[in-house]
């Protein structure tokens, strides 16, 4: 929500970038004696990023290369009867159009990391109001996109479903009704039963004790109906790629948070071996789950496959609303406490609005049956959550995905028993959240963070225990995500001639700052400078595996791989010190950039011109992670949600606004202190979104809002200038000097804490996000009117 | 991504050449000014234009000046510059207000006054605040000068009574006297206001009663609209002002036939109203002056 259009005022006289001051905060490096790691460095990419010099998918240009315009479908649910492009290729600069026809001469037409259900352009139905129904390829934009009026596509429409109510009634059309094999990397072992008789795309079921005698055992019952949005994950950079397919070779360049998972679907489509396929991502303008996992890269492929010519699809925000969008939630739940106050049952049902292909939901539902349990221990639990297929754009990761959209309901629930008990939300939790340690979750990894201390220390940053000015009220939630990080990650170094070392990573930057935290860590394994450290990324022809970038796993997971794969090299330099210094191997000392013996010591580089007899030869370090040890415990962390918020309400219009943030992030430990709190600050941000006003709304089978003038996102202005963040560094995590996952959390309980603050200020609970200006007058007025009837 | 299509920009040197470029041009041009809507509407693809007529390039149609008690801002003028201008901020603070409220600062540095009342969007701030001002459009052509009243200016969403080849040079409003009170309020969810309400009180010599007033709301309908019952209801007693302005809220509800769509229901833009009318008669009547 603006403040009318307050922007704020920003100094942009010219400076020296790299002088500039960095913020002092948490800091724990004087205890710890790091050198590097744990201290606010300015992120890497900074400076190129502001100048303009950073380069994105959207700079790059090949020889040749055409530009592609995509047709899609004006309605929901139709069987394409007939695409005519033979004017769109009489305009001179056009030289293909591709059709889903077309695609029929490849190895396969559809792709899918979890169900392969996605054709990569509509063949013969389609099933989405924006679904890719021909590409025009042209030697320029404006010329594609003079093209695609002249492609004459004919409809047969069908009845289509748009509410998850409408796509499970019984004479609901089913939308795909065929048989999926299971996508090659769906993060759990099940087959898919996706569509082939219903238009359920995924069910999860979680359970144990027995709900209903634990609900007989509760002396007190909350039950409710929740509801959280569809959003759109909005990055500053739209999809975009350029796809180059030669006689035996294919790459790719995309704005993909993941490339090896992008890889994987295009080897599929193209029947080409995974050595074959290149996918290739620059800096990254903002993932948020938005860019997890394939999206136009098949189509681009597809494109250049047909024009024979390098083509670059780049999309805008619109049409990038209409290619992914996050998941909904319908949240049916009841949750009873026993006489001690402590929780006993929680019972839930969740219904997604997955849309019309799978992507990422089947995960999304898998993990929202998880989060919704909450960080306590429950001893009768039964939840079922449902992806549910509708002819609406695919729904896929959305930042904290399976978190954010169950934690708005399980949340005020917590509340809402609490104000039944007579009892403040805060002492509720910390005699209900698990300690640290707790297995609260069967068969999961015991909670490795102190929810307790958090929940205190937040606690303190809203000042609880203070009465709130007149119409102000607050509010605080909590969640503990089983991060989808599942340990398959390898890196490698190299140490150069000079001791200088280059990272190779697959984790991509999208902002978040790998770039500069593996660096840290680099740096810090081998005593050099940070300066002496460069990454390159994301290259799947260059760079070692890596999953994906995304359930906040680079620190934990690919920090840890870059630490280990440093120590390999030290170990191999050790192997190379021992014939120098003519010792055993275990005589050897490091020290800060070198090893030592006695008072002998010899640089990094030396021992490397010791070994090869040259300068200038480098030795490679590798490490491979993969779940065993003490990653064979799933999750390898969980990601914490602490956040409350004060708010301030206009009770004559209904208008939220927050006098006041507060966050904990409970990370192990920083390796970048500022960014790991700007990542708090940011996640919480967009919590602020779904919580006051973001919502993606349908308007019978159209997106009515599928843009950035009636899609609000938030902005500066939107975040209070009260913001109070901390850190907590136990060094708890299973990750590079004890550090875990972060980056998420604060999102997940932002709209229940907004929520719940909404009801300390005026007494009223609001069950629907976001909590629009004209959802609360309602509720307001609805209370008015029953406290008039009470009279 | 969509892409703007090709077109010419034509520069003319007089308000008369233009005026003759639009005439020839006909459904095919169009005069542009700072282009924030016009741009990105024709991005859009909703507009289709092969030739536009660049306003800034007339001499003398950037200046804000006061004549014979009046205001003259001219077509090239932006909101940034309306907002800043010393001689608004003495004489008419109210409008630099409002002009301060518009859009976000990438559109107040291009955009201007002029082009805003062109376009004719509907969720305009200056258009609801000038119609309270009963502020004057002067159109020119070859044919000759004319001016319009804000309401006979604005026909509808995106439609003016403009002739093709006319030019809207300036606008021009009238300065308050001393006794005149004025508040603009907005309230604002997504990108464009979903409220705009603006308010003129003028007092009598005891300053204790208000002799006429004026009170427009904006964006609630197709365009800016006033509503003789409201203003009728506003004058009177100050001090039984207050038990008023729910029925003159009413009324400029009454006139605006509200509709349930995406920025609301009826029931609560027309709650709304009676919420912004009291706010800006408030804020009015705190200043000492014709201020904001």
């Amino acid at each position: 929500m603006s403040r009318d259009s307050d922007d704020a005022k920003v100094d942009l006289t010219p400076q020296n970038w790299s002088d500039l001051p960095v913020e002092p905060v948490t800091d724990v490096s004087h205890e710890t004696g790091f050198q590097v790691v744990n201290k606010s460095v300015p992120r890497r990419d900074g400076v190129a990023k502001v100048t303009g010099r950073a380069l994105y998918t959207s700079d790059i240009t090949l020889p040749r290369m055409a530009h592609a315009r995509i047709v899609r479908s004006p309605v929901a649910h139709a069987r394409i009867t007939s695409i005519d492009v033979s004017a769109a290729l009489e305009r001179p600069g056009v030289y293909a159009v591709l059709t889903g026809e077309d695609l029929k001469a490849l190895p396969h037409t559809h792709y899918g990391h979890a169900v392969p259900d996605h054709a990569v352009l509509a063949i013969d139905k389609v099933i989405f109001v924006g679904e890719p129904v021909a590409a025009v390829i042209a030697a320029s934009e404006r010329i594609a996109q003079q093209a695609m009026e002249d492609v004459v596509v004919e409809y047969d429409e069908l009845d289509a479903v748009i509410t998850v109510d409408e796509a499970l009634s019984p004479e609901a059309p089913v939308i795909h009704g065929r048989a999926f094999t299971s996508g090659a990397f769906r993060g759990f072992e099940e087959e898919t039963v996706a569509g082939q008789t219903s238009n359920i795309c995924e069910e999860a079921h979680v359970g144990w004790g027995d709900v209903e005698e634990g609900f007989s055992q509760a002396t007190t019952i909350v039950e409710g109906e929740y509801y959280y949005p569809m959003a759109y994950a909005y990055a500053m950079e739209p999809y975009v790629a350029v796809g180059d397919v030669s006689d035996n070779s294919l790459t790719v360049y995309s704005s993909a948070q993941h490339p090896f998972m992008v890889r994987h679907d295009l080897a599929h489509v193209f029947g080409m071996s995974l050595g074959q396929v290149r996918v290739v991502v620059p800096y990254v303008g903002g993932g948020y789950g938005s860019k997890s996992y394939t999206k136009i890269e098949p189509l681009a492929a597809a494109c250049s496959w047909w024009a024979k010519r390098p083509v670059k699809i780049q999309l805008g925000v619109e049409e990038s609303i209409l290619t992914t969008r996050g998941d909904d939630a319908l949240v049916r739940m009841r949750t009873g406490v026993d006489s001690d106050g402590r929780i006993i049952a929680r019972e839930a049902t969740i219904y997604l609005n997955s849309g019309a292909y799978a992507e990422n939901s089947p995960l999304v539902c898998k993990k929202s049956a998880n989060r919704i349990v909450g960080p306590y221990a429950i001893p009768h639990v039964k939840v079922d959550c449902y992806s549910v297929y509708t002819n609406t754009c695919p729904a896929s990761s959305f930042r904290g995905f399976g978190a954010s959209l169950v934690t708005f309901g399980a949340e005020s629930q917590i509340d809402e028993l609490a104000e039944k008990l007579g009892e403040d939300g805060l002492s509720f939790r910390l005699r209900n959240v698990a300690d640290e340690g707790e297995r609260f979750f069967p068969k999961m990894r015991g909670l490795d963070a102190n929810l307790k201390g958090d929940l205190r220390k937040l606690a303190a940053m809203l000042e609880w225990d203070a009465e709130p000015q007149a119409g102000r009220g607050k509010g605080l939630a909590v969640s503990a995500s089983d991060a989808g990080a599942h340990p398959i990650t390898t890196a490698a170094i190299k140490l150069h001639g000079d001791g200088s070392v280059t990272v190779l990573t697959g984790s991509t930057e999208l902002g978040q700052g790998s770039h500069t935290v593996l660096a840290q860590i680099a740096a810090e394994e081998f005593g050099i400078p940070l300066e002496s450290v460069q990454v390159v990324a994301s290259d799947t022809a260059i760079v070692p595996f890596e999953r994906s970038t995304g359930a906040s796993r680079t620190t934990t997971l690919m920090g840890r791989a870059v630490q280990e794969a440093c120590q390999e090299a030290i170990a191999q330099l050790c192997e190379m010190g021992s014939e120098a210094f003519g010792v055993p191997p275990e005589e050897i000392e490091q020290e800060s950039g070198g090893l030592r013996h006695g008072d002998r010591s010899m640089a990094w580089s030396e021992l490397l011109t010791s070994f090869f007899g040259m300068p200038d030869c480098e030795i490679v370090g590798r490490a491979y992670l993969r779940r065993a040890g003490d990653l064979k415990e799933l999750p390898p962390f969980w990601e914490i949600g602490c956040a409350g918020v004060e708010i301030e309400v206009d009770e004559e219009t209904g208008r939220i606004e927050l006098t006041r943030l507060a966050a904990v992030g409970d990370v192990g430990l920083a390796i970048n202190p500022a960014m790991a709190e700007g990542q708090d600050l940011g996640a919480a941000a967009m919590g602020i979104g779904t919580g006051l006003f973001e919502e993606l709304v349908y308007d019978g089978q159209q997106l009515a809002n599928a843009n950035l003038w009636d899609y609000r996102v938030p902005r500066f202005t939107d975040i209070p200038s009260d913001v109070r963040l901390e850190l907590t560094q136990d060094q708890n995590g299973v990750g590079p000097y004890g550090a875990k996952g972060g980056g998420e959390g604060s999102l997940n309980p932002m709209s229940a804490s907004i929520a719940n603050a909404l009801y300390q200020a005026t007494g009223v609970r609001v069950h629907e996000a976001p909590l629009t200006p004209e959802r609360v007058w309602q509720a307001l007025q609805a209370k008015k009117s029953s406290q008039r009837e009470a009279e | 991504m969509n892409r703007l299509p090709a077109f010419t920009i034509s520069q003319p040197q007089s308000v008369a050449e233009a005026s003759e470029m639009l005439a020839s041009l006909g459904d095919s041009g169009r005069l542009y000014a700072g282009g924030t809507e016009l741009l990105a509407t024709m991005k859009e693809g909703a507009l289709l234009y092969d030739t536009l007529v660049d306003v800034k390039t007339v001499p003398g149609l950037a200046d804000i000046r006061v004549q014979d008690g009046e205001l003259w801002i001219g077509a090239a003028v932006t909101h940034f510059s309306i907002e800043t201008s010393p001689i608004v901020r003495e004489l008419l603070p109210v409008l630099s207000y409002v002009e301060s409220r518009v859009a976000n600062t990438r559109v107040r540095a291009t955009g201007t006054l002029v082009g805003n009342l062109c376009f004719a969007e509907p969720h305009s701030d200056p258009a609801t605040m000038l119609l309270c001002l009963d502020a004057r459009v002067v159109a020119q052509s070859t044919r000759g000068e004319r001016q319009l009243t804000i309401d006979e200016f604005f026909v509808g969403a995106y439609e003016t009574a403009l002739e093709e080849d006319e030019v809207v040079t300036s606008v021009v409003v009238p300065l308050p006297p001393a006794n005149w009170r004025m508040a603009y309020k907005k309230f604002q969810i997504i990108e464009r206001p979903t409220l705009g309400l603006g308010v003129v009180l003028e007092l009598n010599d005891g300053g204790d009663s208000v002799a006429t007033a004026r009170a427009a709301v904006g964006c609630v309908s197709e365009s800016p609209l006033r509503s003789s019952a409201a203003e009728a209801q506003l004058a009177g007693p100050l001090e039984s002002l207050l038990e008023r302005l729910d029925a003159a809220g009413d009324s400029l509800a009454d006139e605006a036939d509200l509709l349930d769509d995406r920025e609301g229901s009826a029931e609560y833009k027309r709650h709304l109203i009676k919420v912004f009318l009291k706010r800006a008669v408030q804020q009015a009547l705190q200043s000492d002056g014709p201020s904001r």
